[in-house]
């Protein structure tokens, strides 16, 4: 019986070949594209799950409350984690910073950029693999060094490293391998190449750290003992805080609330930053878009198979005949489905297999090398192409099972209007998802360009950062290279738009004439900054070298600033008093507010004072002409002055815009999605509209003879799928505008989604589904109708 | 006795008018009878073979099949009443165009649960009975008519029925196989099987040995 079934069932996919195609190609599509987002968001949710002890590790943190703010950040994590471990339910506490760090080992010089400087429990409360070491001791002594093993290799080749010794910093201590880790895998939220013992800052470099309850740094994780209630334990340490470091909040006026963020929560929760962060938003918006492609792929099968019943009618009729029950009927047309998804689901195998290492690039990591690394997920997908198969036959084997023998014998058999009704719902749906999906793209994309072509209210063009990481050379380097031709100006900064600044304890001048306390977001620059980002002054004057006073008593605000403090127009700020880390002066400009952030967030009060130790940036504004012969100019300079440091720079332009890459991923992927979800619908329509002009061949026929022309035929055949597309769209447009709302909430400074979003991609779906019916229609449309009417 | 008909009428209403498509029909079958149902198109032949093969329902009467009442079955009872004992036979002979001669003739076998074995069997005897074994792997649309027309009888005879309905089994064919056909279906009438079949042909007709001429639904006369 089932070779009965299943032998008829491969004739079938053989005899109709473009419905086969269409069917399998559809569903092995959806499936393909469903399969790699399950892919993705199985990896996202992977992250930190080695770590065998993971459900009692968490991340420290705190809302940080000050007098004009709350703060969500790390806390005093250098303090805390030394102290703590007072409490008996934690375990061990461990602190991780990352760094940049240069290494030097014989002639071989590297900034290893993925630096860590761990506490001594860092390999027994992770669970990152040493290949050679005792996790208990590695990273005891200052100076010792776990590598990992890709690094080790770097450095030694096939000689064993333990032991040896590597000089670190710009200082050349010498650190001795203490131990070989396995390469930290993917999803893992902390990452790091080298991983360094943190008592070489504690004992060595900054000897009591440990009691700075003021500063905030390295990202702090505690292992509790077993059965400790979290919660419980959080309540306790207001009292440990006050108790530590009560004098020292009262002074800075930051009053930290230590929480415990849940290790596995961190990467895709957590809104305070990490090593690596995910968004949790992504995983659900892409689980949902794989649903919807997997389900437009089933609503094709399933319209084009109920389309299509008359055709199976007289196979049902005569089955029923010779003696057929409808369940064994319902079961045939089931395993045909069933059939047609398991060889959707083996070119599913292959076509994912192709695509694997472009979606790999797509979602900018590596989420599986092979599709047959898991091969649960291979039962998986088998499980539920059966299932689909088993889902999508259910409703046209009941139809087909149904028919009364008596009706389809007689030969004129055309399918009820109850069919009708749903495939036209299934059509809508299919439209409303395309639709809402083309929205949502143009949405992504809009924001993006207007994040990208905003005025930042600086000069982003033609300028060069150079990272000197502090060296002591910095001055004579930016000296060395403004007097470069082709070479405007150069500056020397604590941070440059996008990097990230400083954040300081200020008492300002308000307009009531009180010194007002705040937190506020600092750069140290020099006296060239301003002019070189070309930022705009709304009064008073900017840093100049005729002001003696200027090195050290002079602030600039910018107007977010200056209106925090009371103050009705940039002039009133104007020689008013500061006092900020043990500077005091006054206030001898204002600048007009510009982007020093991503455009997500708003703009934040800053203040600007010269500091000459705190030059980390060399900014370098350089025209474009030459701009090769330039760089080599540059470059050059940096190796005569800063020899034992790798040239290291990037374009301000591009650096800035890199803080939109997930937004762009987000985009590039949606977009993929979006032309995946349309094109399964026409897919879908292409193969309805080829079985209707089929089932009104004979009509067409009529209407010819009686004189219709071409383009009212075209008409006829292409107005009802049309009057589908066009309520999709008064369906989809409602439920994107809503969504993609949410989504720019995100944004501090967003598009407004205009009215012309909807109707071009209302428009372009009326479009693509015009072209694809139409195509069908025209063939029919010209041909005989003498050969129409023949067939009947 | 067979089968009995009694005062059975059969009406679809059109535009509020009742249009009787079987009108007090009395017919009795007794084994063995090769019955002919005449009448000109629209007189309700194809319907009424369809109710003595249980595929149609009617509105009022007595219809009993082997002394069971058909009329007081349920759907499925009377389903597995017509599997067990009709065998079909049509003018466009209705084979599955997909399957071969092979399986064609083996289909009916599939629904009954016969084993494996068994179905060969049966369906080899089939084919050896009507000179098809050379032809048992060909798809219906590479045979003539005629061919078909003997692999449809074929698959209604393989589950051994006590009746035979067929519905113009030589309509579609030209005169010398449709001599065959009826050759064959008057042999197999010999062997004890009862056969009804609808006709045109009054030659065809004189095969059997009772005619039944319908008109506007109404027996008007047997002879």
């Amino acid at each position: 019986m089932i070779r009965n079934y299943f032998k008829i069932a491969w004739r079938n996919l053989k005899k109709n070949k473009v419905y086969s195609f269409i069917n399998i190609f559809g569903l092995s599509v959806g499936m393909t594209a469903c399969f790699l987002i399950f892919s993705y968001v199985n990896f996202e949710l992977s992250y930190d799950n080695f770590h065998l002890k993971k459900d009692r590790i968490f991340r420290v943190v705190a809302d940080i409350k000050t007098p004009t703010e709350t703060i969500n950040g790390k806390g005093p994590s250098w303090a805390v984690p030394p102290h703590i471990t007072e409490f008996p339910e934690v375990a061990a506490a461990v602190r991780v910073l990352s760094d940049i760090i240069l290494f030097k080992k014989d002639n071989l010089t590297f900034n290893e950029t993925e630096s860590l400087w761990a506490d001594a429990d860092f390999f027994t409360v992770f669970d990152y693999k040493l290949l050679k070491g005792n996790p208990l001791t590695v990273l005891k002594e200052p100076f010792s060094i776990v590598l990992s093993e890709t690094s080790a290799k770097k450095y030694f080749g096939d000689n064993d490293p333990i032991g040896q010794t590597i000089l670190i910093t710009d200082d050349a201590f010498p650190s001795t391998v203490t131990g070989i880790m396995e390469d930290i895998p993917v999803n893992s939220q902390i990452q790091g190449d080298v991983v360094i013992s943190m008592t070489t800052i504690t004992k060595k470099f900054a000897e009591g750290v440990n009691d700075q309850w003021g500063n905030y740094g390295p990202f702090a994780y505690l292992l509790l003992k077993p059965d400790t209630n979290a919660k419980h334990l959080e309540s306790k340490f207001p009292a440990f805080l006050e108790k530590w470091s009560g004098k020292e909040m009262n002074k800075s006026q930051m009053f930290p609330t230590l929480l415990l963020e849940p290790l596995k929560d961190v990467y895709l929760k957590s809104d305070r930053g990490g090593f690596v962060t995910g968004n949790i938003k992504n995983v659900y918006v892409f689980s949902i878009v794989a649903m919807l492609i997997l389900l437009i792929a089933c609503m094709n099968f399933i319209n084009l198979t109920t389309a299509r019943s008359s055709e199976r009618a007289k196979e049902v009729g005569i089955r029923k005949v010779v003696g057929a029950a409808k369940s064994q009927l319902a079961r045939q047309f089931i395993g045909e489905s069933v059939l047609i998804c398991l060889i959707a689901f083996l070119l599913t195998l292959v076509v994912t297999s192709l695509l694997l290492p472009s979606f790999n690039q797509l979602a900018g990591k590596t989420i599986s090398q092979g599709i047959f690394e898991i091969p649960l997920y291979i039962l998986l997908l088998f499980l539920a192409a059966t299932g689909i198969g088993l889902l999508a036959g259910i409703y046209p084997a009941l139809i087909l099972s149904s028919f009364k023998p008596t009706t389809v014998l007689k030969g004129r058999f055309t399918t009820g209007a109850k069919g009708n009704f749903l495939r036209k719902g299934l059509v809508i749906s299919q439209f409303t998802i395309s639709i809402a999906l083309i929205i949502g793209t143009i949405v992504v994309y809009s924001q993006m360009s207007y994040m990208n072509n905003r005025d930042l209210g600086f000069k982003k063009d033609q300028i060069l950062v150079l990272d000197t990481n502090s060296d002591k050379n910095r001055d004579v380097l930016k000296q060395a290279t403004s007097s470069l031709s082709n070479i405007k100006n150069a500056s020397l900064s604590s941070s440059v738009p996008g990097t990230g600044n400083l954040i300081a304890y200020s008492e300002i001048e308000n307009i009531k004439g009180d010194l007002q306390v705040a937190n506020l977001d600092l750069y140290f620059v020099d006296f060239d900054y301003i002019s070189l980002f070309n930022i705009q002054l709304a009064a008073g004057r900017p840093f100049s070298r005729e002001f003696k006073t200027d090195t050290t008593q002079a602030m600039v605000l910018n107007e977010a600033a200056v209106k925090m403090f009371g103050y009705s127009s940039p002039e009133q700020a104007i020689g008013k008093r500061f006092k900020q880390w043990g500077h005091e002066g006054k206030i001898i400009g204002v600048i007009k507010d510009f982007h020093f952030q991503s455009l997500k967030k708003p703009i934040k009060p800053l203040s600007m004072r010269i500091n000459p130790d705190r030059g980390d940036y060399l900014s370098i504004n350089i025209s474009t002409s030459n701009l090769a012969s330039t760089m080599a100019a540059v470059e050059n300079q940096w190796e005569k002055i800063i020899p034992n440091k790798p040239f290291s720079y990037y374009f301000l332009d591009e650096f800035f815009g890199r803080q939109y890459k997930s937004e762009e991923q987000f985009g590039k992927l949606f977009l993929n999605f979006a032309l995946l979800a349309i094109f399964l619908s026409c897919l879908g329509l292409l193969g309805l509209a080829s079985y209707t002009t089929i089932q009104r061949t004979k009509e067409i026929g009529i209407r010819k003879i009686m004189g219709a022309s071409v383009s009212s035929i075209l008409n006829l055949l292409s107005r009802d799928f049309l009057k589908l597309v066009a309520i999709s769209f008064f369906v989809a447009t409602p439920v994107s505008w809503f969504f993609m709302q949410e989504w720019l909430m995100d944004f501090a400074y967003r598009t407004t989604v205009s009215w012309w979003v909807f109707l071009a991609a209302g428009v372009m779906a009326m479009l693509i589904a015009l072209i694809t019916v139409g195509f069908q229609a025209i063939k029919v449309a010209i041909s005989n109708p003498v050969d129409a009417l023949r067939t009947e | 006795m067979l089968l009995q008909i009694k005062d059975l009428f059969k009406w679809v209403n059109s535009g509020g008018n009742r249009i009787f498509l079987l009108n007090d029909i009395e017919l009795t079958v007794n084994e063995g009878d090769f019955i002919s149902i005449m009448g000109p198109s629209g007189s309700g032949k194809t319907t009424l073979l369809n109710v003595i093969g249980m595929l149609d329902d009617f509105n009022e009467g007595e219809y009993s099949f082997l002394h069971e009442p058909v009329h007081k079955l349920k759907e499925k009872h009377r389903a597995n009443l017509y599997k067990e004992y009709i065998g079909f036979v049509f003018q466009s002979y209705h084979l599955i165009d997909e399957l071969t001669v092979y399986e064609n003739i083996e289909t009916p076998l599939l629904y009954k649960n016969y084993k494996s074995s068994e179905r060969k069997s049966l369906v080899a005897d089939m084919l050896d009975r009507f000179n098809i074994v050379g032809k048992k792997d060909l798809f219906p649309t590479q045979l003539s008519g005629g061919q078909q027309q003997i692999v449809g009888i074929a698959r209604a005879l393989i589950s051994n029925p006590k009746l035979i309905l067929a519905d113009e089994p030589t309509g579609n064919l030209n005169s010398k196989q449709g001599e065959e056909i009826m050759n064959l279906f008057k042999q197999l009438n010999d062997e004890g099987v009862t056969i009804i079949q609808v006709t045109h042909s009054e030659k065809n007709a004189t095969y059997g040995s009772r005619i039944i001429n319908l008109l506007d639904g109404r027996i008007i006369n047997t002879v």
